[in-house]
C-alpha cells in the first residue's frame, strides 16, 4: 500500500493527478517531512500505471522540492520549505485565472465563488 | 542517438504486408516501437493487429516488407532471440495435461536467464496452485501460468496479444501488477493488443491504431491525450451555426447544444477561435479517456472509408 492517498480517474493526466495527491499528502500531514517516499517501482506496481510515468512524477516532485533523492537512502519527504508569499501566489496565478474563467461562464458571483472556496477550505 | 537508430527501438516494421490467400490482413504496415516504452495496439476486430504480431513473433512470414525485432530481420527469429522475448497469446497452445509445477519444469531449462526468485514470487502473487493440471483450470488461471512461464527469464520484449480479454477484472488487475514486476529493467519494451482500454490507458506511453490492416496512427499517448477534448457550445440561438471544421469529429447538435470532438487542441487558442466564431456560446471543454478517443477514432474510420 501506498502511504498516501491518492485516486486516480480516467481521462485525466497521470503525472498530474500523482503529483497533486502527494501534494496534498504533504500538505495535510498525511506524508512528514524525512519520511520514506516508495520507489518508481512499488509506485508503478501500486497504482498500476507505466513506470516511466511514475518517474517522471517523482521527477517533477522532486524539482518542486517536495522530494529528496538521498544517495543510499532513497527518496524521502523533503523538509516543509515555506516560499514567500508572493512566490506561492504567482505558482497559483493560473489556477485562479481559469476558475475566475470557469465561475464567470457559469454565471456565479464573487460571493458565491468565495463561498465554494471557503467550504473546500476547511 | 538519432531517431531512426534500430538500437533505440526494439521494433520496426517498413511497409509490411501480410495477407491469407486473397485476404489482406496488413498493408503497407510502417511502425517503431521506442525501446523502454510501453506500447499498445489498437484497432478493431479484424484490424489485423494478431496477424502484425505474429509476423513480429516469426510464426507467420510477410508477403513483403520487413520487420526487425530487437535488431534482427523477423524471418531469422531463432531459439537465441525467442529466449529474450516473452509472448502470451489469447490463442497460444499451452500443455493442458501438465501442472504449473511441469511447465516451469518443462522451461526453465529453456531460458539461460530463469530467474527462480522472480517466478516464486509471481506464482505467489497470482496465488497459482502448482499441483493442478492446466486443462482443469479457469481461462484467468491459464494466463495467469502462461504470464509466469514468460516473464520468469526476465525477456527483453514482452508481447501480449489481448491478454486481459474475457478475464474478471480481479485477474486482469493481477495480470498488470505481474507484467509490472519487471518494470524499471533497463530498455524493457512490451508490445500489448487489446481492448480493455482502461486497463492500457494508465500503462502506455504510446499508442498504434490500426485499421483494415492499415496503421492510421501512431504517437505518444500524452500527445494524443493533450490534442482530444470533447467540446459542448451552448448559445442562446445559432443563427448560423458555426461551420465544422476538419479537425471536428462527430459534430452532433441537439437545441441549444453543440457537440463534437475536437482531435487537434490547442489548451487557450482552441478556446479563442471558438469564441471568435461564436461569441455568444459557452464553451465546455473535457478532457476524455482513451476508450472516448478509440471511439471517436473509429467511428472517423467508418465515415471515411462510406
Amino acid at each position: 500500500m501506498l502511504p498516501f492517498t491518492v485516486t486516480l480517474r480516467p481521462g485525466r493526466s497521470l503525472h498530474d493527478q500523482i503529483v497533486f495527491a502527494v501534494t496534498k499528502a504533504i500538505v495535510t500531514g498525511q506524508l512528514q517531512a524525512g519520511d520514506r517516499f516508495p520507489a518508481v517501482r512499488v509506485v508503478s506496481q501500486e497504482l498500476r500505471i507505466n513506470p516511466n510515468t511514475a518517474q517522471k512524477a517523482v521527477t517533477t516532485l522532486v524539482e518542486r522540492g517536495l522530494l529528496e533523492v538521498q544517495p543510499g537512502v532513497g527518496t524521502t519527504v523533503a523538509a516543509w520549505r515555506p516560499v514567500s508569499s508572493v512566490g506561492r501566489r504567482s505558482a497559483l496565478s493560473d489556477s485562479i485565472e481559469r476558475l475566475v474563467i470557469d465561475a464567470k461562464r457559469l454565471g456565479l458571483s464573487l460571493t458565491e465563488l468565495l463561498d465554494t472556496i471557503r467550504r473546500e477550505w476547511k | 542517438m538519432t531517431e531512426g537508430d534500430p538500437m533505440d527501438h526494439a521494433i520496426v516494421t517498413s511497409n509490411l504486408n501480410c495477407r491469407y490467400g486473397a485476404v489482406k490482413a496488413i498493408t503497407d504496415l510502417t511502425l517503431q516501437v521506442e525501446a523502454g516504452t510501453i506500447f499498445a495496439l489498437l484497432g478493431p476486430n479484424g484490424a489485423g493487429k494478431t496477424s502484425t504480431l505474429r509476423v513480429l513473433m516469426n510464426i507467420i512470414p510477410p508477403a513483403s516488407g520487413s520487420a526487425s525485432v530487437l535488431g534482427v530481420d523477423s524471418r531469422k527469429l531463432g531459439p537465441d532471440e525467442l529466449a529474450t522475448i516473452g509472448y502470451v497469446s489469447e490463442n497460444q497452445h499451452i500443455p493442458r495435461w501438465m501442472t504449473v509445477d511441469q511447465l516451469i519444469r518443462f522451461c526453465k531449462p529453456l531460458y539461460r536467464t530463469w530467474d527462480d526468485s522472480l517466478c516464486n514470487t509471481l506464482l505467489q502473487q497470482f496465488d497459482l496452485p502448482r499441483d493442478v493440471r492446466l486443462g482443469r483450470m479457469s481461462r484467468g488461471m491459464r494466463v495467469k501460468a502462461a504470464l509466469v512461464s514468460s516473464l520468469a527469464y526476465r525477456p527483453r520484449l514482452l508481447v501480449l496479444d489481448e491478454p486481459f480479454s474475457g478475464l474478471d477484472p480481479v485477474v486482469r488487475d493481477d495480470l498488470v501488477r505481474g507484467v509490472l514486476e519487471l518494470a524499471g529493467e533497463e530498455r524493457w519494451t512490451v508490445l500489448i493488443s487489446s481492448h480493455d482500454l482502461d486497463e492500457v490507458e494508465r500503462l502506455v506511453d504510446a499508442v498504434g491504431f490500426i485499421d483494415g490492416g492499415r496503421l492510421v496512427l501512431s504517437e505518444r499517448f500524452s500527445d494524443l491525450h493533450a490534442r482530444f477534448r470533447r467540446i459542448d457550445l451552448t448559445a442562446p440561438e445559432w443563427p448560423s451555426p458555426p461551420a465544422s471544421l476538419p479537425t471536428w469529429l462527430g459534430v452532433q447538435r441537439s437545441g441549444r447544444l453543440l457537440r463534437f470532438i475536437e482531435s487537434r487542441y490547442v489548451d487557450g487558442e482552441t478556446e479563442r477561435r471558438i469564441a471568435a466564431m461564436a461569441p455568444e456560446a459557452v464553451i465546455d471543454v473535457q478532457p476524455m479517456t482513451l476508450r472516448e478517443i478509440f471511439i471517436a477514432l473509429v467511428r472517423r474510420q467508418r465515415e471515411v472509408s462510406r
